[in-house]
């Protein structure tokens, strides 16, 4: 407002209300009840003697502090909300793994079990062979996480900094690996595996095929080729996290004599570090989770996740001696799934810090 | 290193400095003048010097003019280039292997008929080894899945009907999510940790489990979820905003929607997760300006934070759809999957690539559509 249109004292002191009224809320907003000259109610009550520009100006003020003070209570009620539906399965499983199998049909139990029984635990530690399944799966997982992770990021590293011919087209198959569902490559797949054989060589020499089924490879070699599961996104996410680091980290490097891969090795994989971790932890929770391929490349189910799906015939044989109705087996299914998602749960408590912030400063996003 | 170059610089030229003494004995009127050159073969020489190159330029006993450049290595962009290959070569030779060739593969059996062959048999009809072997049939697995096959097309138009619609709203959801988790407000720690355990659980076969237990729960924990998600609150408080019987199709669809809150949350988690790296892009700076130009949160997030993170919508969009065709409860899915069980692999194969098909053309025209949308801050 112009010194020229106002007119009297009176509009005058107003002007200077509605400019304190500005500063109070821009510059500190922690002061912002000092500066403030009228309350909401205030505005209310002398909302009709206001000028048109007034009243633009208070109504704004009005509800930025109405929003201000309601946003955070509905915020609060909205995330407890939608963090008790989140919880809810996970609390019920712990609640029904403790239970003994008549209780889930007894309608006075919503919650506490009557009697407190861990021998559904007990029951799928023995019935699986718990800590053989968890090392092995444990095993799987790091090795081809690992593979997977560094052939992805020396992909990813060769797509985001060097320039040649057909990169484009090469990128384009990244996205297609991506958008490819597994289902329709899988069986080729295990053919391949089922019958490996290097251009004939194999079986000309020795007079048949080698077969990974069964054996940890079907999952290791995919893995070392960058072409593991999710592997496509993978190389994507490592192409951002690099592009985004300076290069002039790179360029003195180069100066001080290095090649290229020297470089990749001793200055980008260090400062893309949190990079590294978060994607080595989607890529052990995806291969933990996994249960397709691994359904596919492994009949004798020595992964967790194969276990789990078919844990109420393994613990109805185990129990009775002969496959039964899966729902007659619920608790233990429910122990088996707790003990399941135990160890990832664990690893992402201990990483959890790390992780968030991988992802915030690397930005998945751009 | 230096020995090396030694070697190399004394072995290379050798056959070079033969061919110019021939050179020179043949013409040695017609030598051309030696100054510029030479002046202007140093500067090259020192600046490929200074790109690590090694360069010789001795001068022939008994010559006058300089000799020409001889690098022994190629030149530093197309070695750039080289390397550009040697980082990609492994994931490169990987992808021909078990991607592309896969991909053919199984084209062809979507083509063909598929017979499974041990070894006996296989010699027996003339093939070397074992495995899939292929006879022509002429599209016929195509035009079984749309003519004669029970589940297929109704499978097919039911599992479209259902997932663009959830994708929306799965985008719509992860977004206010995403925005409420990136504000400042005590235990966001806490709130982010389990906004982001359904990453950690939603893939594995768990979530069936999970699945079965809300649904077969039935009285107990239903009840629970709807009255606090469903009929009761939502409906009073589509009433109270006095849109409750605007239209009955629209009050279904929010029902639903609300009703269906457990497989919003547990099938967004990732979403979110792009969604909050994406806003923690939105520089800070932003934000202060808009506050001092009195914009709203409203204004801020249209004017602001929505054109800055359009192009992770899309990208989250594309994700959502693939990931709902592709899931393992994707009653699509199911069915190639029981196909390629019972050893119909050819004809499995040809209701994958049908499907895919169909998901790669709305793919095409959701990514047309949206991309009008999206700024790339770089254009």
């Amino acid at each position: 407002m112009s010194q020229e249109n106002i007119k009297n004292a009176s509009d005058l002191a107003r002007a200077g209300a509605m400019a304190a009224d500005i500063n109070g809320s821009s510059d500190e907003p922690s002061m912002d009840k000092k500066h403030y000259r009228v309350t909401n109610w205030g505005i209310i009550k002398n909302f009709r003697h206001y000028t048109p520009e007034e009243r633009k100006h208070y109504s704004y003020i009005f509800w930025r502090r109405f929003g201000e003070g309601i946003w955070p209570i509905f915020r609060g009620l909205l995330i407890f909300g939608l963090a008790f539906v989140i919880l809810y399965p996970i609390m019920y499983m712990i609640s029904a793994s403790l239970r003994p199998q008549a209780d889930m049909h007894d309608p006075s139990i919503m919650w506490i079990p009557k009697t407190i029984r861990f021998d559904n635990f007990k029951d799928v530690w023995r019935a699986i062979n718990y800590p053989n399944v968890l090392w092995s799966t444990i095993q799987l997982n790091v090795v081809a996480s690992v593979l997977q992770v560094g052939a992805c990021a020396v992909t990813g590293y060769g797509f985001a900094r060097f320039k040649f011919k057909g990169k484009k087209a090469l990128f384009a198959l990244v996205l297609l690996q991506i958008i490819v569902p597994p289902q329709i490559i899988i069986l080729p797949q295990f053919n391949l595996f089922r019958y490996f054989d290097i251009f004939g060589l194999l079986n000309a020499l020795t007079g048949d095929t080698i077969s990974f089924i069964n054996t940890n490879f079907s999952m290791y070699i995919p893995a070392i080729f960058g072409n593991g599961i999710r592997g496509g996104l993978f190389i994507y996410l490592f192409r951002q996290f690099f592009r985004g680091l300076p290069k002039e980290l790179e360029d003195a490097a180069y100066l001080d004599g290095c090649g290229p891969f020297k470089t990749f090795i001793s200055v980008m994989v260090p400062n893309a570090a949190s990079s590294f971790l978060t994607v080595f932890i989607f890529s052990i929770v995806w291969y933990w989770n996994d249960y397709f391929i691994s359904s596919m490349f492994f009949s004798n189910s020595q992964t967790i996740s194969l276990q789990v799906s078919g844990l109420a015939t393994t613990i109805a044989v185990w129990l009775t001696g002969q496959p039964g109705i899966a729902s007659d087996y619920m608790v233990w299914v429910e122990a088996g799934c707790l003990m399941a998602i135990l160890p990832i749960i664990i690893m992402y408590i201990f990483l959890q810090k790390y992780f968030t912030e991988g992802i915030e400063r690397a930005g998945l996003a751009n | 290193m230096n020995e090396n170059e030694k070697l190399v610089s004394e072995n290379t030229p050798k056959t070079e400095e033969a061919a110019e003494k021939a050179e020179l004995t043949a013409q040695p009127a017609e030598t051309p003048a030696p100054v510029k050159r030479s002046a202007h073969n140093t500067a090259a020489a020192a600046a490929f010097n200074a790109a690590g190159e090694d360069v010789d330029v001795r001068r022939l006993k008994g010559e006058k003019r300089e000799r020409k450049i001889k690098t022994n290595k190629i030149p530093y962009e197309r070695k750039k280039h080289l390397y550009g290959y040697g980082f990609i070569a492994l994931w490169f030779i990987g992808s021909l292997w078990l991607f592309v060739s896969p991909v053919i593969t199984s084209l062809a059996y979507s083509l063909n008929r598929t017979i499974l062959m041990d070894k006996a048999d296989a010699l027996a009809a003339g093939y070397t080894n074992a495995g899939i072997h292929l006879e022509w049939n002429n599209f016929a697995h195509y035009i079984k899945a749309f003519t004669a096959d029970p589940d297929f097309p109704r499978l097919l138009v039911e599992s479209i009907g259902e997932i663009i619609p959830q994708a929306i709203v799965i985008m719509i959801f992860s977004l206010f999510i995403a925005i409420m988790l990136n504000q400042k407000f005590r235990g966001r720690t806490l709130a982010r940790a389990i906004f982001f355990l359904p990453v950690l659980i939603a893939t594995g076969p768990i979530i069936t489990v999970i699945n079965g237990d809300m649904a077969s729960q039935g009285i107990s924990g239903a009840t629970q979820f709807s009255s606090l998600f469903k009929t009761d609150l939502v409906s009073d408080l589509l009433q109270f905003v006095g849109i409750y019987n605007m239209s009955p199709k629209i009050t279904q669809m929010i029902e639903e929607m609300t009703s269906n809150v457990l497989n919003l949350v547990w099938n967004s988690g990732i979403q979110i997760l792009i969604f909050l790296s994406a806003l923690q892009n939105i520089p800070p700076s932003a934000k202060e300006a808009a506050n001092m130009e009195g914009a709203t949160a409203w204004e801020f997030f249209w004017k602001i934070t929505f054109p800055i993170i359009s192009p992770m919508i899309m990208a989250n969009l594309v994700y959502t759809i693939i990931d709902a065709f592709v899931s393992t409860d994707n009653d699509v899915m199911n069915l190639v999957l029981k196909q390629s069980r019972l050893g119909e692999y050819g004809y499995s194969a040809a209701l994958a690539w049908t499907y895919f098909a169909i998901i790669g053309a709305i793919l095409g025209v959701v990514v047309l559509i949206v991309n009008k949308f999206v700024y790339y801050e770089n254009e």
